[in-house]
């Protein structure tokens, strides 16, 4: 906990570690490069001025994403920016993520599949609830296990498996939908 | 072997929800353990594609030295604290007291421009004729006995 808590001695330091994870899971949830950009620097001003009052209970990057997923939601209520988001909404092409998938030894057929089934979960994730989304995102994204996303999103346990069931299913049936 | 899970509990079991049934099926059927195989390494695909598309953007990028914006001031002093306790407390007691002598010096000219006025009005009243007469009046001599002669 002591050691946690350390941590965050040397701000500049985690600002360099957590900084593209923040930022990954915010663009991934707001879809804006510029909000994404804005929130991630909200995020860890947020981080700073609280840093006295991080116990050390959870890791810093579960609370850094527990400060994350509170701005992304406070983000989604806005109104204001509610035009401006649909405005926006098609800043990631979900031909972009498919195009960066790693190179791996497989048939132009198989990877055409790929690319097909990798737009599909994107494009499914994106008409998730909020809630399913962040939790899918936190879980297949920044690979956080049951309980950090339970921490950092402030829902028990059980009710994180519920939101990841319904995403999964829902995701499921739009690549069943594919094939 | 028990029939090939549900789409659902295969949802479920992928969600983190393992039952010790569903864990014993995945060991035993190859065609339930070939689609949650499958399943992760779509959802792996998707998950190295996010982490690569979003790596390349501007905003991903640290910023090269953590700045934050400045805390607002706040009086740590204990003392400057108190000196401006005292200053607010002075003020308070000190503008009522001014704000009563004005009121007071006011009242007091007031009552002597009041009583400069009711000397003037009775001085006035108490005239035998009236001031616009008076020099006709210097001209008669007024001898009430000579009149009852």
């Amino acid at each position: 906990m002591e050691s946690t808590r350390a941590e965050l001695q040397d701000f500049e330091e985690v600002v360099r570690l957590y900084w593209q994870g923040i930022y990954r899971f915010v663009r991934a949830s707001v879809r804006d490069a510029d909000a994404a950009q804005t929130l991630t620097q909200d995020c860890f001003m947020r981080a700073y001025s609280k840093r006295g009052t991080f116990r050390g209970q959870a890791s810093v990057k579960t609370w850094l994403m527990k400060i994350a997923v509170n701005l992304v939601r406070d983000f989604g209520r806005n109104r204001r920016l509610q035009f401006w988001k649909r405005l926006n909404a098609s800043g990631i092409d979900p031909g972009d993520v498919s195009d960066h998938l790693p190179d791996a030894a497989i048939s132009l057929e198989d990877r055409a599949l790929l690319n097909e089934q990798v737009q599909m979960i994107w494009q499914a994730s994106r008409s998730l609830p909020e809630r399913q989304r962040t939790a899918f995102l936190l879980r297949f994204v920044e690979d956080m296990d049951l309980l950090e996303i339970a921490a950092a999103t402030g829902m028990k346990e059980g009710t994180v498996k519920i939101h990841l069931f319904r995403a999964l299913h829902a995701i499921r049936g739009r690549l069943r939908g594919l094939r | 072997m028990r029939a090939h899970l549900s789409s659902e509990q295969i949802s479920r079991w992928m969600a983190g929800d393992c039952t010790p049934e569903a864990d014993r099926h995945l060991r035993e059927c190859p065609r339930c353990a070939a689609e949650t195989a499958r399943l992760k390494t779509l959802l792996g695909e998707f998950r190295s594609s996010v982490i690569a598309r979003s790596a390349l953007e501007k905003g991903a990028e640290a910023p090269e030295r953590w700045a934050p914006l400045a805390p607002k001031r706040r009086f740590t002093s204990g003392a400057l604290r108190w000196k401006l306790a005292a200053a607010a407390l002075a003020i308070a007691v000190i503008v009522p007291i001014c704000k009563n002598s004005g009121e007071r010096r006011r009242d007091a000219e007031a009552f002597q421009a009041d009583v400069q006025l009711w000397e003037a009005v009775n001085a006035q009243v108490s005239r035998s004729v009236p001031m616009p007469l008076e020099p006709l009046m210097k001209l008669v001599i007024w001898e009430p006995d000579a009149v009852e002669k």
